[in-house]
């Protein structure tokens, strides 16, 4: 792995907030995230459900509006107004991988329709026999056959449905694919399949994802760096190993502890640690996002890291 | 565990679907022993007949299924006499099985409540019904499992709506419901697989506890190995209608013998290697309309030999409680190895056993 200096940064997140209804039905789903993605790699974005990592994934897409702070992709502001031409090429450039193939797929259209609509957005310049060729390349470069195109989204397994939305994204040739749990609603042997693919488009295009999961086993496996969040707040980030070897805050131990692993001895003996917010005593001095270890990143006070560095030492 | 100690006793069961004509045979001759106070888990992909299999246990299949072949028997009480599941017909004899004696915690706990009912009412609902208890013995009956089941405030979520729970809690309240019935069998149909990992692992947690205080025999059924490690005695791992292969959790996890649990086993995330390819099993599972050949799996198999072509293996015994059903065990057939992940596992196994 290369150090972050000569790594090009592709999106950046600066304090964002996003909050939902208004005055006194506020909600503040994402608080002050600070994060940035570089080009080619996977970020992870891993929390429960309700912790608002599809928010973000959203408000990066602009699907959501955001309150506060902003989104940059390759250093320009693409949060609140933006230029139309703007908006075209992000439109291009970004994608998003949803979590459930049975409901992400427009049951009356055909497959070549869901794969190609896309294009008639972002390259209206296409013949519909260029179209044509382009999906039946897109559905042969997730796997699928070019036949497929002529059938409807109900003749397809959870997987095949799942390369379909693939390569819906794919066609467009984006840069950058948000992926909200795309492996979430698949069947083991399947999620291999999809996981693998995942992969390989990475390493031939250098396309850069914000893979968004609640499952730490996963996120070890397919990501670079990972970002724990909870309740709207990032609480940790860092290399995937350092993450899952060193993990810091106690959200990140109890996280790590629920794993179930495929080893049933070690599974009989395993202490589950459970995350309870109210041990963090933050009246007196407010968490700040601290470098607790290189490249690894807590929000915490200065008591909590001197006493959660001296207990990972000691662990 | 002995011959006698048997809670239901499956002998080559059959169920068949009826689809517009097609005739759809999902559930191919399985075997089964289940042994009072144990945890089974059932391993399998969608469509490989786990549902199925367990909803016959309760006469829950669709109208258009039947069981169509092979004996099904349950036995209340240790050596008393069985009653032939498989024979019964219509609701009248299943409701003196279903929920009394065995009971089932579904996979959605969103679906499987009634948003119209309080959540109070629905458990009293299993407790009037079937312990026989009125008004203020039943209320406090209910009230006592919803303390069970690690909810706080039993009196005040009482008079509450379902949707005023969360995921985990609602599943607590499933459980609830299905212990209220006082079942000796709890089938639980991937009771995990919509919530989050951190309330997973305590929702297991729960189900074990309750295993002890209720003496309750639990089927899970899931289609993820590493979730059933931490709670299973016994695997089964079906794959199209029948169960391969089958085996205490020790020995399904560190020595698999049937080369589609070896797939399973490596092709979980958990034992990828960053920047390898995960294991990846080619092709789908059959279809179940035709006829089944030999060894389902082997179209899915490159080790696959020629016999698996031809000739559905029978069971080969490894151990007393460890059997599968591939020709692999053969004492005529080559030796082929387990995929690394597997390996891995094994050797894990034999550190456990040192550090002992």
């Amino acid at each position: 792995m290369t150090g972050p200096a000569e790594k090009e940064v592709l999106l950046e997140v600066k304090d964002l907030n996003i909050t939902y209804g208004t005055g006194r039905r506020a909600y503040d789903a994402v608080q002050q995230a600070n994060f940035v993605i570089y080009k080619g790699e996977t970020f992870g974005l891993v929390g429960e459900s309700g912790s608002g990592k599809t928010t973000i994934g959203r408000a990066i897409l602009r699907i959501l509006p955001t309150s506060g702070g902003e989104i940059l992709y390759k250093g320009q502001k693409i949060n609140g107004r933006i230029s139309r031409a703007l908006d075209k090429q992000l439109t291009k450039e970004i994608q998003m991988i949803f979590q459930d193939p049975q409901s992400s797929l427009n049951e009356r259209a055909k497959v070549s329709y869901i794969v190609g609509e896309g294009l008639q957005n972002v390259r209206p310049d296409l013949t519909p026999a260029q179209r044509e060729e382009k999906v039946r390349q897109a559905l042969l470069d997730v796997g699928l056959l070019p036949e497929f195109a002529s059938r409807f989204p109900h003749e397809f397994s959870g997987g095949q449905r799942q390369r379909i939305g693939i390569a819906r994204a794919l066609i467009v040739e984006p840069e950058f694919i948000v992926a909200d749990e795309p492996i979430s609603a698949l069947d083991m042997s399947i999620r291999a399949q999809v996981l693998n693919l995942l992969r390989h488009l990475q390493k031939e295009r250098g396309i850069t994802y914000l893979f968004i999961a609640h499952d730490l086993s996963v996120m070890r496996y397919i990501s670079d760096r990972i970002a724990v969040i909870h309740r709207g707040r990032i609480l940790e980030l860092a290399d995937a190993e350092e993450l899952v070897t060193h993990p810091l805050h106690p959200y990140t131990r109890s996280l790590l502890s629920a794993i179930p692993m495929p080893d049933p001895r070690r599974e009989r003996e395993k202490t589950l640690l459970v995350y309870d917010p109210a041990i963090h005593d933050y009246s007196a001095e407010a968490p700040q996002w601290r470098q607790l270890r290189p490249r690894h990143w807590v929000l915490c006070s200065e008591s909590e890291a001197a006493q959660w560095i001296s207990q990972e030492e000691r662990s | 565990m002995e011959q006698n100690d048997r809670i239901l006793s499956v002998q080559d069961l059959h169920v068949k679907f009826d689809l517009r004509g097609r005739v759809l045979h999902a559930i191919r001759g399985v075997d089964l022993e289940l042994y009072r106070g144990e945890v089974l888990a059932i391993v399998g992909e969608s469509g490989s007949g786990k549902s199925v299999f367990t909803k016959s246990f309760m006469g829950l299949l669709d109208a258009n299924g039947s069981i169509t072949g092979g004996t099904m028997d349950y036995y209340p009480t240790p050596g008393g006499e069985p009653v032939r599941l498989s024979c019964l017909k219509g609701e009248k004899d299943w409701l003196r099985i279903r929920g009394r004696e065995i009971a089932m915690v579904m996979q959605d706990p969103m679906t499987s409540l009634n948003p119209l009912k309080t959540i109070g009412e629905q458990i009293m609902e299993a407790v009037c019904l079937h312990q026989g208890l009125k008004g203020a013995a039943a209320r406090e009956k209910a009230l006592e499992y919803l303390r069970d089941v690690g909810i706080r405030d039993p009196e005040q979520r009482f008079r509450q709506y379902p949707h005023e729970f969360s995921g985990g809690m609602r599943q607590r309240v499933v459980i609830a419901i299905a212990l209220a019935c006082s079942p000796r069998i709890l089938i639980c149909d991937e009771p995990t697989t919509a919530l989050d990992v951190t309330i997973q692992a305590q929702i297991l947690q729960l189900l074990k506890q309750m295993r002890q205080k209720y003496h309750l025999t639990i089927v899970m059924i899931t289609h993820d190995l590493g979730v059933v490690a931490n709670i299973a005695d016994r695997v089964a791992v079906m794959y199209a209608g029948d169960i391969v292969e089958i085996g205490t959790a020790d020995e399904i996890y560190y020595d698999p013998r049937h080369p589609y649990t070896w797939a399973l086993l490596s092709s979980m995330p958990q034992m990828g290697v960053k920047g390898q390819d995960l294991f990846n099993i080619l092709g789908t599972p059959p279809n179940l309309f035709a006829e089944i050949r030999g060894d389902a799996f082997a179209p899915r198999n490159p080790q696959a030999l020629k016999i698996d072509f031809v000739k559905r293996p029978p069971y080969f015994s490894v151990t007393p409680t460890h059997k599968a059903k591939t020709w692999l065990l053969d004492p005529r057939a080559p030796q082929v190895e387990p995929p690394a992940a597997v390996k891995l596992l094994r050797k894990e196994a034999s550190v456990h056993d040192r550090t002992r």
